[in-house]
């Protein structure tokens, strides 16, 4: 079976759909990272490194460069296949400038380079300058959370070969939170944004085998809004464009639970594998090893993966 | 002639479905629904219903609330009969509903004002409400800004607090003339949407309320809304 198989809109791209250029067919789906390829039927895991003092969720847990490295160690045993590191929070608060951004990352990005040669070394950030640094320094992919604000993004990864993520912010500034934000269909809006952004990346050059698409819950959108998404991901799986989702701990899966947030873990994963069932590919994570459980799940109830170990019945 | 002035802020929130299983805040509601319920009472020959809206429209008096723009998995989208009509912006969807809810069924005028809409053009549209009848009923969709807290909407400014507190004094006294000169730019910066619909009231009402009752006061997301009660001229 071809894994993907029996699901609703699933077919080839439509040539000349509403991105314009044509993202790889169903044969050749495969996701290149780094020196690395994914095809369409692996789900990966890309744990979340922030090397900021007052990130949500972990609180600055990373903010000290030798325990970022110990997180690093662990997640990679855990069996991350890409790591995600940033300086900037997503929330408001105080000014991040690039020079204290590129001193936060940058050397951490070369010495994770150095200490894993093959990882896969995701950079989360929206300005240009901050990524031409760290691109220089070993990262593989531009994490373009704020839906391609600065527009100069796309020229660094073709420089470098690098891929990007092309993502929904609903056209807010960067770390700048929802305010009555309405949409006449949302899962449109995110498809023409997000289609818009990848049609771009590759026409200034970069590889379209290392495009990304991620409807950013919780970005541009209320709780609402995060669920439709959610629901309707297999629009976005159907464009041919491999997608990511981040969804660890936001505030959506909170209000959905009534859930704080140290009590958002079933939550996240329940979102993990839906998300997976509708063809995600790529999920940023704190839990590395959960995450990789929910997803093996996913991809043996799905055919893609074989049990570890079957003897039940079968002696 | 202003009949009276019923003042509720344009927060979807203000949808009871939106909040989920929890309420939430149905002290704001109550409070709403009170104003609304005086506004109806003061018999208006004609409620004039002013919000905030991407453009400055009247819309089709029939119109109702509709939640898809919020919550798509709330709203009626019957695709079946063809292409729906463009649901009524939100604040004046929620004044259509206090309006019903408080059991109104007189003439209604639903009036949508720009974000930017420049202030001049914003008081001369309450004068010209002022004089669609003898008795005109007004419910102005307003709120103030949304950077009251570190984690209210807009994060924490320090003008808001001053920028509030004048509107909020503005209506406690029935003076509203501070209102005429909000600084647009500033209320922007705020995230106040509700600036519009101050200066059609200021415009609305140029002399001084015989009497004003506020029904609540409040910032619990970060965001200031004022529920008040204006008595007519």
């Amino acid at each position: 079976m071809t894994g993907q198989g029996g699901f609703g809109g699933m077919g080839p791209p439509e040539p000349g759909g509403p991105g314009g250029v044509v993202p790889p067919g169903q044969a050749e789906r495969t996701l290149r990272l780094g020196g690395r390829s994914f095809g369409p039927q692996q789900r990966l895991v890309m744990a979340i490194v922030n090397r900021t003092p007052d990130s949500f969720y972990d609180r600055g847990a990373t903010w000290e460069e030798t325990a970022a490295m110990e997180r690093v160690h662990e997640v990679v045993a855990e069996g991350a296949d890409i790591v995600d590191i940033g300086g900037v929070p997503a929330a408001p608060g105080t000014e991040v400038t690039v020079a204290e951004e590129i001193r936060r990352t940058v050397p951490f990005v070369a010495a994770v380079r150095a200490a894993y040669p093959d990882l896969v070394i995701s950079v989360d950030t929206w300005r240009h300058q901050t990524a031409r640094e760290l691109c220089a320094a070993g990262g593989d992919l531009l994490n373009d959370t704020w839906g391609g604000w600065d527009e100069r993004l796309p020229e660094v990864a073709a420089e470098y070969g690098a891929g990007l993520v092309c993502s929904h912010a609903g056209g807010l500034p960067p770390r700048t939170r929802p305010y009555r934000v309405e949409y006449d269909d949302v899962m449109a809006d995110v498809l023409e944004r997000t289609l818009a952004l990848a049609d771009r990346a590759v026409t200034q050059g970069v590889d379209p085998s290392r495009v990304l698409i991620d409807p950013a819950h919780d970005f541009g959108k209320n709780t609402w809004h995060s669920l439709e998404v959610t629901r309707r991901l297999g629009e976005m799986v159907a464009t041919g464009w491999p997608v990511l989702v981040s969804l660890s701990h936001k505030d959506f899966i909170g209000e959905t639970l009534n859930a704080g947030r140290d009590e958002r873990l079933s939550g996240t994963l329940a979102t993990t594998a839906v998300c997976a069932w509708l063809g995600a590919r790529v999920f940023r994570a704190h839990q590395v090893t959960q995450t990789r459980q929910v997803l093996d799940m996913v991809s043996a109830i799905q055919g893609d993966r074989a049990p570890s170990r079957a003897v039940r019945g079968l002696a | 002639m202003i009949a009276g002035v019923a003042i509720c802020p344009p927060a979807p929130l203000l949808a009871r479905e939106l909040t989920g299983l929890d309420p939430v805040i149905p002290e704001l509601r109550q409070a709403c629904a009170a104003a609304a319920g005086r506004l109806v009472k003061s018999s208006p020959e004609v409620i004039a219903v002013v919000g905030p809206g991407r453009r400055t429209a009247v819309w089709p008096a029939d119109g109702r609330l509709n939640l898809a723009a919020f919550g798509p998995a709330l709203g009626t989208r019957d695709t079946s009969t063809g292409p729906t009509p463009r649901p009524l912006p939100l604040p004046l969807g929620l004044g259509a509903r206090l309006l019903d809810e408080a059991g109104y069924t007189g003439p209604r005028l639903l009036q949508s004002v720009h974000q930017d809409e420049p202030s001049a053009a914003c008081l001369r549209l309450g004068a010209d409400l002022r004089t669609l009848a003898d008795r005109v009923g007004l419910l102005v969709m307003a709120d103030g800004s949304a950077c009251r807290s570190l984690r209210a909407p807009g994060y924490l400014d320090p003008r808001a607090a001053a920028f509030d507190a004048a509107i909020e004094g503005a209506v406690r006294s029935g003076d509203l003339g501070p209102l005429r000169a909000m600084d647009q730019g500033l209320a922007r910066e705020l995230l106040a949407a509700g600036r519009p619909g101050w200066q059609v009231l200021a415009g609305a009402m140029p002399g001084r309320a015989p009497s004003t009752e506020i029904l609540y006061a409040d910032d619990p997301f970060g965001v200031f809304y004022l529920v008040s009660w204006l008595a007519g001229e």
